[in-house]
């Protein structure tokens, strides 16, 4: 995988550069220390991230998209460095956009159905409202493992659509298990370097376990790629436009 | 109820533009009725809920505790005012209650802007918040719109989909206070001189 993309500047590595810095302590917005113990076993360190702080460093105000759950830490940790962010809980809106479609589609009388809708026009059609975006707008969108759990019509339309509104540059942070996780996690981040793995009562089936290969596939219009793999065997993937 | 709490208190109202209350009276009515007394304000027995019906300014009572608009309550039209208000109902207009606090409850669902100093949300907001303090996100709240504050709190649970936009928190009332007495200073001796001229 090529990474020249962003040269690193001739100082010290990001890293390295970190670790000379006193580590932030996370907060909330009240101030208060985060909850999570720093060895609890939810709390995992996080290589992708810090890249993905380190790729935007030098945009002033960068613009995010956060596609999982809202998480409070989360705002508050890229408020405070500076971000403009916007959420969007794709999974949840999915669902409930599935549900009311189905509603609506019950509620007709007889004779008034207008026949199978397929499942790519629904993907069409939430993703014109639920992504709804100018195009080149964030410099950077969190996708977590949402892919992992997106249904196979909607994920490919949604990459397109991730790749229309970031700027040139832009870049996302996703990532993929490599075995069927136990439980539906939301994420919040810590610090820049870890976040916290929240169990959470499952919105969704996890769907798939992609192949390398698969991932490159569906981040084919990325210029570039970088993958960390941690030892719970959870990849995260940086892809630059 | 709401009339007599405006012959109570003239002085300080807020304003509801109760349009729709007219198309809809019915409802109106049974809701207010519902409303719970205030205990500032006896309310006689006879007091005609059909206010609200007619199409004009409705006004509440500003009192310690929060006026409210009580589920099955929809208004159409904009909401204005100096008191803290609790929100059940079903409201389609902008929502203006500068240094106020504004909750929308569980069964509230709000089509418009809010401004206000605390915003609380429990039920669901289709709109823009801006809040001068704080903007509270509870676990079954839903907002679909830019959020604008100096402070956020979103319980787990809650969703937002939107913009988050923190201001800047300024600087201390009394230096505030300080810097305007000297702008009123400056701007009363200014004429002064030009008379003088």
């Amino acid at each position: 995988m090529n990474w020249s993309a962003k040269l690193r500047p001739s100082g010290p590595a990001p890293s390295q550069a970190q670790s000379a810095k006193p580590r932030p302590t996370p907060t909330t917005a009240g101030g208060a220390a985060v909850a999570a113990a720093p060895g609890s076993p939810n709390v995992r360190a996080t290589n992708g991230l810090k890249e993905f702080l380190w790729l935007l460093s030098d945009i002033e105000q960068p613009r995010i998209l956060d596609l999982g759950n809202v998480s409070q830490a989360t705002l508050n940790f890229f408020i405070n460095k500076g971000f403009r962010i916007s959420t969007e809980d794709i999974l949840r809106s999915w669902k409930e956009f599935i549900a009311s479609e189905e509603d609506s589609l019950r509620r007709m009388p007889p004779g008034q159905e207008t026949g199978r809708i397929s499942q790519a026009s629904l993907a069409e059609k939430f993703l014109a409202d639920a992504v709804s975006y100018p195009e080149e707008n964030f410099n950077g969108v969190l996708v977590w493992d949402l892919l992992d759990y997106l249904d196979s019509e909607l994920m490919p339309r949604l990459m397109d659509r991730l790749f229309d509104i970031l700027r040139p540059g832009g870049v996302v942070l996703a990532m993929f298990h490599s075995r069927t996780p136990e439980r539906y996690h939301r994420y919040r981040v810590l610090d820049t370097q870890s976040f916290e793995m929240v169990p959470t009562p499952t919105i969704s089936v996890h769907a798939r376990i992609f192949q390398n290969r698969e991932i490159l596939d569906l981040f084919g219009k990325f210029r570039s790629s970088k993958t960390f793999v941690a030892r719970d065997q959870l990849r995260e993937a940086l892809f630059l436009k | 109820m709401w009339r007599k709490s405006e012959e109570a208190n003239p002085s300080s109202k807020p304003i509801i533009k109760a349009e729709s209350a007219a198309a809809d009276p019915s409802p109106a009515a049974a809701s207010l009725a519902t409303m719970p007394a205030n205990p500032a304000v006896p309310e006689p027995p006879s007091a005609p809920p059909a206010s609200i019906a007619a199409p004009e300014v409705v006004s509440v009572v500003t009192d310690a505790s929060p006026s409210q608009i009580s589920a099955g309550l929809k208004i159409r039209g904009e909401i204005t005012g100096t008191s803290d208000l609790w929100i059940d109902g079903d409201i389609q207009g902008k929502i203006q209650l500068t240094g106020c606090k504004l909750t929308v409850g569980p069964s509230g669902r709000i089509k418009s802007d809010i401004e206000a100093r605390e915003i609380n949300v429990l039920g669901t907001v289709s709109g823009n918040l801006k809040a001068a303090e704080t903007v509270t996100l509870g676990n079954t709240g839903r907002v679909e719109g830019s959020v604008v504050t100096r402070r956020i709190a979103i319980e787990d649970g809650a969703r937002l989909r939107g913009k988050v936009e923190m201001v800047r928190v300024e600087a201390a009332p009394a230096a505030k206070a300080a810097a305007a007495s000297a702008r009123s200073g400056a701007a009363s001796a200014a004429p002064a001189e030009k008379e003088k001229s």
